[in-house]
């Protein structure tokens, strides 16, 4: 069957994404009466919606089967592939990080960076990751009683981090936030560059190349800084690195800063203001967290689960394959539905309730297999410190007015969550 | 013995003979040895045999 077309544009409609329980609602009927099959909105190539737990994990884990750079990554129109690969030379890719890209090179480029992403390598950084917290707890407490922690804490602790991570200035925090937004929000008119939605395709793709172009001017500088002046940050790795013996690619180099310099805050910024939403509306679960702090790895957990910031990521079969009794062919395109995967309830036991004491919370919201998400343990470290401050001196909270999400398909999360509480 | 460390080549997931992986069913103390082959990575799926001994 081909999953019926009011279903197919629901789960590819930004709108429905900051809506929230339209694709819940979509995503829990194909789990249902349709958990593989095809779906093939207007404008668009077709492509199998794998929304199943196990199946996400059954692709993930089989990356030569299942290619991420073959196709593109995220799902594009017919249209919007078109004018990519005649910008690009015939690659469906505007960046080639770590997403597009598979073996041998994917191991390679991953390799570079692994070591400053592993745990251990971490902790060294924790000291001052608590500094950091504890300087937006106290900016915090000092908006009184009101804040929107979403703008006001979320989006701008995991930025700092990230950014002192990689070797940006503060000073220029503020542009890498509007250009992550721009990026990831294209399809947001509030968020957007052009201010609105875009009309044609061509719009839609000049805007995401305009953005693209801006971070590449950015940190083409940096490179060319770090040649000369190496430190000890990720820009002077990326820059003086080098990949099979021989320094990276001009385009690869650049796509290195700027997953780490989007992807690398933006996602942890959705989870902490999603969960912040997500307790001041279960206040139980503030109390429980509030009473016993041994439970802020579960409520990290469950806020991962329950924001699932990244929202899809294509694949692409490189060979007839079989999966939950379907006949995959060669060349087939596949949407890996994250927000699906998270709330199955072959899984998750009442998986539309916020539970922070769900254990086992086997998520997939950092994907699984040889493309896991690399900074998996530097984002949890984060909101484990700042809600280890937080919770220390936060004695109340609750809405202060309707939250709101980002309209986008792709990557997205709460962009507003008014908020009244009390704290010491 | 002393208790070893072992770390997954893909994601970096850290498992510690000393204080085992409860939530995955190891109890504090299971050397790494007594895990089965079959045993995979919880946080991506890479097999036992891709992990390396580390010292934290």
């Amino acid at each position: 069957m081909t999953i019926p077309s009011d279903i197919a544009q629901t789960i590819i409609d930004p709108r429905a994404y900051a809506d929230g329980k339209q694709v819940d609602d979509a995503f829990a009927w194909l789990r249902r009466e349709a958990p593989l099959e095809q779906a093939q909105p207007e404008g668009f190539d077709p492509f199998w919606v794998v929304t199943r737990h196990a199946d996400i994990l059954e692709v993930e884990r089989q990356n030569e089967l299942f290619h991420n750079g073959d196709r593109s990554t995220v799902l594009t129109t017919i249209e919007a592939d078109k004018k990519v690969r005649e910008m690009m030379g015939g690659s469906p890719h505007l960046v080639r990080s770590l997403v597009q890209m598979d073996n041998p090179d994917h191991m390679a480029y991953r390799r570079l960076t692994q070591g400053s992403f592993v745990p251990q390598n971490l902790r060294a950084l924790e000291g001052r990751i608590r500094e950091i917290a504890r300087g937006f707890v106290d900016r915090m407490a000092a908006h009184g009683s009101q804040c929107d922690f979403a703008r006001d804490v979320a989006f701008l602790y995991p930025l700092h981090v990230i950014m002192e991570v990689i070797g940006v200035p503060e000073s220029d925090e503020p542009r890498m936030l509007k250009l992550t937004q721009e990026l990831f929000g294209s399809a947001d008119p509030e968020l957007s560059r052009s201010g609105g939605a875009a009309q044609t395709t061509d719009q839609g793709v000049d805007s995401i190349q305009s953005v693209v172009m801006d971070f590449m001017l950015y940190f083409n500088a940096i490179t060319e800084d770090r040649r000369v002046n190496p430190r000890s940050d990720l820009a002077s790795v990326i820059a003086n690195g080098t990949v099979n013996g021989q320094p990276l690619g001009h385009l690869e180099a650049m796509s290195y800063y700027i997953i780490a310099a989007t992807a690398g805050h933006d996602t942890t910024s959705s989870t902490t203001a999603g969960a912040l939403w997500a307790l001041a509306e279960n206040p139980e679960q503030f109390a429980k967290v509030k009473a016993d702090p041994a439970l802020i790895p579960g409520l990290i957990e469950e806020s991962i689960r329950w924001v699932t910031p990244v929202k899809h990521f294509m694949r692409t079969a490189t060979a007839d394959a079989e999966l939950a009794g379907k006949k995959i062919a060669k060349g087939d395109w596949m949407m890996l539905s994250y927000p699906s995967g998270n709330r199955d309830e072959a899984v998750f036991t009442d998986p539309f309730k916020f539970d922070v004491e769900r254990t086992p919370n086997k998520h997939v919201a950092f994907g699984y297999g040889a493309h896991v998400c690399l900074g998996q343990h530097l984002a949890r470290m984060e909101m484990r410190i700042l809600w280890e401050e937080l919770f220390a001196r936060l004695e109340s909270v609750e809405l202060d007015g309707p939250p709101r999400n980002m309209a986008a398909s792709f990557v997205c999360g709460p962009k507003s969550v008014p908020i009244r509480f009390k704290m010491h | 013995m002393p208790f070893k460390t072992w770390q997954c080549r893909t994601c970096g997931y850290i498992y510690e003979e000393e204080y085992g992986d409860p939530g995955e069913g190891l109890a504090p103390g299971t050397r790494w040895s007594e895990i089965p082959d079959s045993w995979i990575c919880p946080l991506c799926g890479t097999a036992k045999s891709e992990f390396d001994m580390i010292e934290l």
